[in-house]
């Protein structure tokens, strides 16, 4: 099956706009380094920047709010946390996956994951992972594939993998999504059968691995037959995927492999702010040989 | 006249109708005309021969009197004339083909026209008015003329010669018509260097200095208005000029004073402003551009501090690193140093002020280094400028505030060294954690958990739910974004049915729909992003990670810079007597309440009430036996005598009370002052009584610091209900740690034999003067005695029971007992008087803090913000700063009834200066990076509600704390994804 790598995900350009921006706005502030201290802690009436969508307070009720406690903080704890999951992630680069969270809630999160080798080869397996609302407290996420693949622990139904048998308790600061995305590339390459999802896939690759094979070949060509439809659910990070076409990828292409060079060049323009003269390895001011002696 | 004619302007009628005339009939007319000047020349000239200048002395000739007889004005105007409409054809001649030289120039070159004119000028009388009139001519010609005339040595010797007759003039016409010429020279060399070889070879012939426009424009560096910009303009192209050529740059720097004149003039300049600035107001803390361009001497500086970051930008790196030099051993050391030990409060400020404004207005790297190694590591009198600048900070006067802008300068750099010196190198050892602690040290808060731990922090009285619009922003954050439509109903739908073609699989992904926010957060967050990753960039080029594990631990060599230094400063501060401090004495003695231990409290408040828990006890086990009840308190100098022991078993706070030296006599003063003030007020019910105003107090102080200060404006910095419940805190804490007087005074006497007389001096003297009017025959006798142990003392230090704990000397102490540094504990200690801080003084202390937090060095990160690291008991964390004033606040709002109604009013005022500060920030939009401080404090607050005095620091530093939590929380999460994104990112 030939495919071709190149999907486009439109939020991805849209996203590194803003924090181009951002970087912009930040040089300004060598110049004056006193800003920093003002114009914050002095109750800004009007929210600068409508990320999170607000809605105005009900009128005039703020003791009903959550149980008469005061205001909570909770859920800038929980969307950092799942942001700091997501910087993990990126970390860690995993082989073959590629993760976006959702626009609409950052407890979703849209996926693809790439089978390079074998029974799965040439696999593109779409799936949506759900985190609960009480993370990293509650239950260890949840990983749905788009099209149940043909694999003992995928529910042949709802294409829910088994993510539990993996992660018993959901431990925070030991468990981590990228494990679990970690571990949904695992099960291709290495199969499990004991206490399936699907049992009709466990008991054929324990009896009869021509036809479990074949069936696999079938469900990754079914999966890969779908690759282009529309996403499951309807938000403007989902995961989608197109047919080449030279007009609108080519650019794309063109901006990626130029992007890896950046960098340097980036740095080169940018340096303006950061000072040192300490000679690497040394915990002396001054120390580094280009510093001209003063007496 | 030539000159009249380039002012008229005429010359564009010329030139139009030069235009259609053919070269030939221009070069017949060039020809007649020189005829006609020759025939008057040479009626003039006795020896008849063509190029005289040999014979001319130039130096009689500039005295200008005639030596052939006067010559008749019609014949002078005549040759004007001729030369005037020479002047225009050779101007407007095209070079010939392949850039040879156009007939009219050829025959000006092979003629000598240029020189013979000038020796005309000469023999006439040489006044300002001819050498006006030369400089023209020249100007005009190098300006305008169509083809290079400068490659010709018949144009440029001559033009060399005028030069050099110019140099000694003092006309300003002159000079300015000179510096415009030379400037002009300047613009043709930079575009044409293959006529600096010319420059330099036509001096030699000369004689004079080998590269005459550059020593020509050396005594209009520093020069104000125009003159002065042309010539540093110009300068500056030989600059640039030199980077590219060694033998200009070897000139430069070899054979002219360019470099010395620059930086000495810097001092000639610094010594004209003004020693002692005009304060507009209490909350004034740096020079804004609105204030220095009021002030010439001031601007004037700073333009000759531009011209060298410049050059040093622009100049080939001999020159750069001489110039450095200069500005380092021949302004900063001989002129800024002593300047920033001057006898007064008040001069001292303004030299800090200036030297912020310096620190400000210089971009070069190797210029910010000069003065950055200059206030790190030069020693005044053997103390390092820096450690004068720290200990500064904590000065409750304007010159405290003063000094915390300059710091909030100088970490707003970036700079590696800096930050090194400031704080990194206290932490590198990582002493100031429990050992076990040193991998939390990079460890991330994935879940926002000291975010959470700060916020808590949260006065209750402060809480958004209990305030009214427009003071309560708590709305309902639609983490998930669903909804486009800001209506309340249709968002809630949206949201159900978007969960509802969720799947059906029960994952909700809502996040806090339905509870309601502090929206006011989200700025935190957003500004902590920018200011975050702003700083992350800009220590990209640093050399170590900081992360505690490199530079590793083990390794760090405990301040070899320093050494020296600081021994031989307190020896010396062991030798010098410090005079007692004259206070106007309290008429009546005080009663023995509580308020003379929160007189004492100020110096000794880095014993920190909060971190003297068991850790504290399990370090003087002999002392831990159950605490007092509060009603056996002992009497009050024991009570003190024990404090002060309780810090030296601690042993950690010894050098910081060297550098709280200066600062003690300012908070004692203030104190008292205060104290006075206070009783009068109480006393003289309304009446004001002249007992109101007590003299001026003076104080001699042990750096021969002399300050004379009105009392009330001391007075009027503290409000001494705080301190007063905060001494009784302390107290408290202090007894419960305690044990029984005898033991400690025991101990406190041995103590006091083993340490060095230096802090064992102060240690006496500070007690003397709280506890007994001190008699100067006692004080004398104790001075006596201690700076007779100084010697042999130390060698009884092992029968100590607290051994090296005791050793005072910086190496012993950064090894064994953790200290975070001056900067820090003063920080934090001034932090810890937020409560009875102005308001300005608690926005600089707090932006320092955000900003210091903001960095992403991991060591520097999880000591500020990780609520979860075990630090060394004796170690005091901004957390427990926090905790400490959030607890403070909390008392005051159990008692004062009002205090609620204030702290609405205070915000409501916050928020109405916000809102003007920032349409004022609009309207002028940012002209000047300098200026937007400036406008904020200065943009005329709007008027105080009649209900809420500024006096009232408590309430503003108040809604201040609770804004500052929000500020150091969203620092802290940011931090979480911030700093662990890969680079590349």
């Amino acid at each position: 099956m030939n495919l071709n790598p190149f999907w486009s995900m439109s939020a991805n350009t849209s996203r590194k706009q803003r924090s181009d921006n951002e970087e912009q706005s930040g040089h300004e502030q060598r110049a004056s380094p006193a800003r920093l201290s003002f114009g914050k802690k002095q109750l800004p009436p009007i929210p600068k920047n409508a990320a999170p969508v607000t809605k105005p307070a009900s009128t005039g009720t703020p003791a009903q709010s959550a149980n008469g406690t005061h205001a909570s903080y909770g859920p800038f704890y929980l969307e950092y946390s799942l942001l700091a999951e997501f910087t993990l992630v990126i970390k860690q680069k995993l082989p073959g996956i590629y993760v976006q969270p959702s626009y609409k809630s950052a407890l979703m999160w849209f996926g693809v994951i790439f089978i390079r080798h074998g029974l799965y080869q040439d696999g593109v397996f779409k799936f949506t992972v759900y985190i609960p609302d009480n993370y990293p407290d509650g239950e260890c996420p949840k990983l749905v594939f788009d099209i149940p693949v043909f694999h003992p622990l995928v529910d042949p139904v709802s294409g829910e993998l088994d993510v539990r048998r993996a992660f018993t308790k959901w431990r925070r600061n030991h468990n981590h999504i990228w494990q679990v995305l970690m571990y949904a590339r695992t099960i291709f390459y290495k199969i499990n059968t004991t206490e399936p999802l699907n049992p009709e896939a466990a008991v054929l690759y324990e009896k009869d691995v021509h036809l479990f094979k074949s069936k696999v070949v079938d469900s990754v060509k079914l999966c890969n037959s779908h690759l282009f439809d529309q996403p499951k659910i309807d938000d403007p990070y989902a995961i989608s995927f197109s047919p080449w076409n030279p007009a609108v990828h080519e650019e794309a292409k063109e901006r990626m492999f130029t992007y890896k060079r950046r960098p340097e060049d980036h740095h080169k323009g940018t340096q303006v702010s950061g000072l040192s003269w300490v000679k690497p390895g040394s915990t002396q001011p001054f120390s580094k040989d280009d510093s001209p002696p003063q007496s | 006249m030539m000159a009249s004619m380039v002012a008229n302007g005429s010359r564009d009628g010329q030139s139009l109708v030069l235009k259609g005339v053919d070269p030939e009939t221009c070069m017949i007319v060039f020809k007649n005309h020189w005829a006609q000047v020759v025939k008057i020349l040479e009626k003039h000239d006795p020896l008849r021969s063509t190029s005289s200048l040999s014979v001319i002395n130039l130096s009689s000739g500039s005295s200008g009197s005639p030596r052939f007889g006067p010559i008749p004005g019609d014949e002078a105007s005549a040759v004007q004339n001729y030369v005037e409409h020479m002047l225009f054809l050779l101007i407007e001649e095209e070079s010939g083909q392949a850039g040879a030289m156009g007939p009219i120039l050829e025959f000006v070159v092979m003629e000598n026209v240029m020189e013979r004119l000038f020796v005309w000028s000469l023999r006439r009388e040489f006044t300002d008015d001819m050498k006006l009139e030369q400089l023209k001519m020249y100007e005009m010609l190098v300006g305008q003329a169509h083809q290079p005339l400068l490659h010709h040595k018949p144009i440029l010797r001559p033009l060399m010669m005028l030069l050099s007759s110019c140099s000694g003039t003092t006309a300003p016409r002159v000079e300015a018509e000179l510096v415009l010429l030379l400037n002009q020279l300047c613009c043709v060399l930079a575009k044409d260097t293959s006529i600096l070889e010319l420059f330099f070879h036509t001096s030699e012939d000369q004689g004079a200095t080998n590269f005459l426009i550059f020593s020509l424009l050396i005594p209009f560096i520093h020069r104000e208005g125009t003159v002065g910009q042309q010539a540093r303009d110009a300068l500056l192209l030989i600059m640039s000029l030199s980077a590219e050529n060694e033998r200009v740059a070897k000139h430069i720097a070899e054979n002219t004073f360019f470099c010395p004149v620059l930086a000495t003039g810097l001092s000639g300049l610094y010594s004209s402003l003004p020693t002692k600035l005009e304060v507009p107001n209490e909350e004034w803390h740096c020079l804004h551009r609105e204030d220095w361009l009021r002030m010439p001497s001031l601007v004037q500086f700073l333009n000759s501090l531009e011209f060298c970051n410049a050059v040093i930008q622009v100049a080939h790196p001999d020159i750069r690193d001489q110039l450095v030099g200069y500005i380092y051993n021949g302004f900063l050391v001989p002129v800024l140093a002593p300047a920033l030990h001057k006898l007064t409060l008040e001069e001292v400020m303004t030299t800090t002020a200036y030297l912020e404004l310096f620190l400000r207005s210089v971009s070069e790297p190797a210029l910010l280094q000069t003065f950055l190694s200059f206030i790190l590591l030069h020693q005044h009198e053997n103390v390092h400028i820096l450690d004068t600048l720290v200990s500064r900070i904590n000065t409750p006067f304007q010159l405290g505030t003063v000094s915390l802008a300059l710091f909030r300068t100088l970490i707003g750099l970036y700079c590696e060294d800096v930050m090194l010196q400031l704080v990194l190198r206290y932490l590198i050892p990582c002493n100031h954690m429990m050992l076990s602690q040193r991998r939390v040290v990079r460890e991330r808060d994935c879940y926002s958990v000291s975010a959470a731990k700060i916020l808590a922090l949260t006065p209750s009285c402060c809480s958004p739910d209990h305030s009214p619009p427009p003071l309560r922003q708590l709305e309902s954050i639609l983490f998930s974004k669903g909804a486009e439509t800001p209506n309340t109903a249709s968002t809630k739908e949206e949201t159900e049915t978007f969960l509802v073609e969720d799947d059906g699989s029960g994952n909700s992904c809502t996040i806090g729909s339905e509870i309601y926010l502090d929206v006011s957060y989200l700025h935190y967050l957003y500004d902590a992003r920018l200011s975050i990753s702003s700083c992350i960039r800009a220590c990209h080029v640093w050399s170590a990670l900081y992360d505690g594990e490199d530079p590793p631990p083990e390794k760090y060599q405990p301040g070899v810079l320093e050494e020296p230094g600081l021994k031989s400063r307190q020896t010396q501060m062991a030798l010098r007597k410090v005079p007692q401090p004259v206070v106007p004495r309290p008429r009546p003695c005080p009663p023995p309440n509580a308020e003379p231990a929160s007189v004492s409290q100020l110096e000794l408040e880095w014993d920190d009430s909060y971190d003297a828990g068991p850790m504290q006890i399990a370090e003087a086990p002999e002392e831990s036996k159950p605490p007092l009840p509060p009603s056996a308190e002992p009497p009050m100098h024991i009570q003190e005598m024990r404090k002060t022991a309780i810090m030296l078993v601690k042993g950690s706070y010894i050098e910081e009370n060297e550098f709280q030296d200066d600062v003690m006599v300012y908070d004692l003063v203030a104190k008292k002052d205060a104290r006075d003030v206070e009783r009068v007020r109480l006393n003289s019910s309304g009446a004001k009584s002249e007992e109101a105003q007590p003299g001026p107090a003076e104080v001699s102080l042990k750096n021969g610091l002399n300050l004379t200060l009105p009392t009330p404006l001391m007075a009027d910095n503290k409000s001494s209900s705080d301190t007063k419940a905060k001494s009784q805190t302390d107290c408290n804490s202090n007894l419960q740690n305690t044990a029984p007087a005898d033991d400690l005074l025991a101990q406190y006497e041995e103590l006091l034999r083993t340490l060095d007389s230096e802090a064992a001096g102060k240690l006496v003297k500070t007690d003397a003067e709280m506890k007994k009017p001190v008699t100067p025959a006692e004080e004398e006798e104790e001075e006596m005695d201690f700076t007779s142990f100084t010697v042999e003392t130390p060698e009884k230090l092992p029968h100590s029971p607290f051994g090296t704990k005791l050793s005072s000397g910086s190496a012993g102490r950064s090894q064994s007992v953790p200290f975070t540094g001056p900067f820090v504990s003063v920080l934090l200690s001034r932090m810890e008087n937020m409560l009875s801080n102005s308001l300005h003084v608690n926005l600089l202390l707090t932006g320092i803090l955000a900003q210091l937090a903001a960095y992403p060095q991991p060591l520097l990160r999880s000591f500020l913000l990780n609520t979860n690291l075990v630090f060394q008991p004796t170690v005091r964390s901004l957390y427990q700063v926090l905790a400490t004033i959030k607890h403070q606040i909390e008392d005051l709002a159990a008692t004062g009834k009002d205090f609620p109604k204030l702290i609405t009013a205070a915000q409501h005022w916050l928020l109405a200066r916000e809102t003007s500060v920032m349409e004022a920030d609009t309207s002028s939009s940012r002209q000047s990076n300098q200026g937007e401080v400036g406008r904020i404090l200065k943009s005329s607050p709007p008027p105080l509600p009649k209900a809420i005095s500024l006096d009232r620091t408590e309430v503003f530093a108040t809604v201040l704390f609770t804004e500052f939590l929000k500020e150091l929380a969203a620092i802290a999460q940011e931090h979480s994804i911030l700093s662990y994104i890969p680079m590349e990112e």
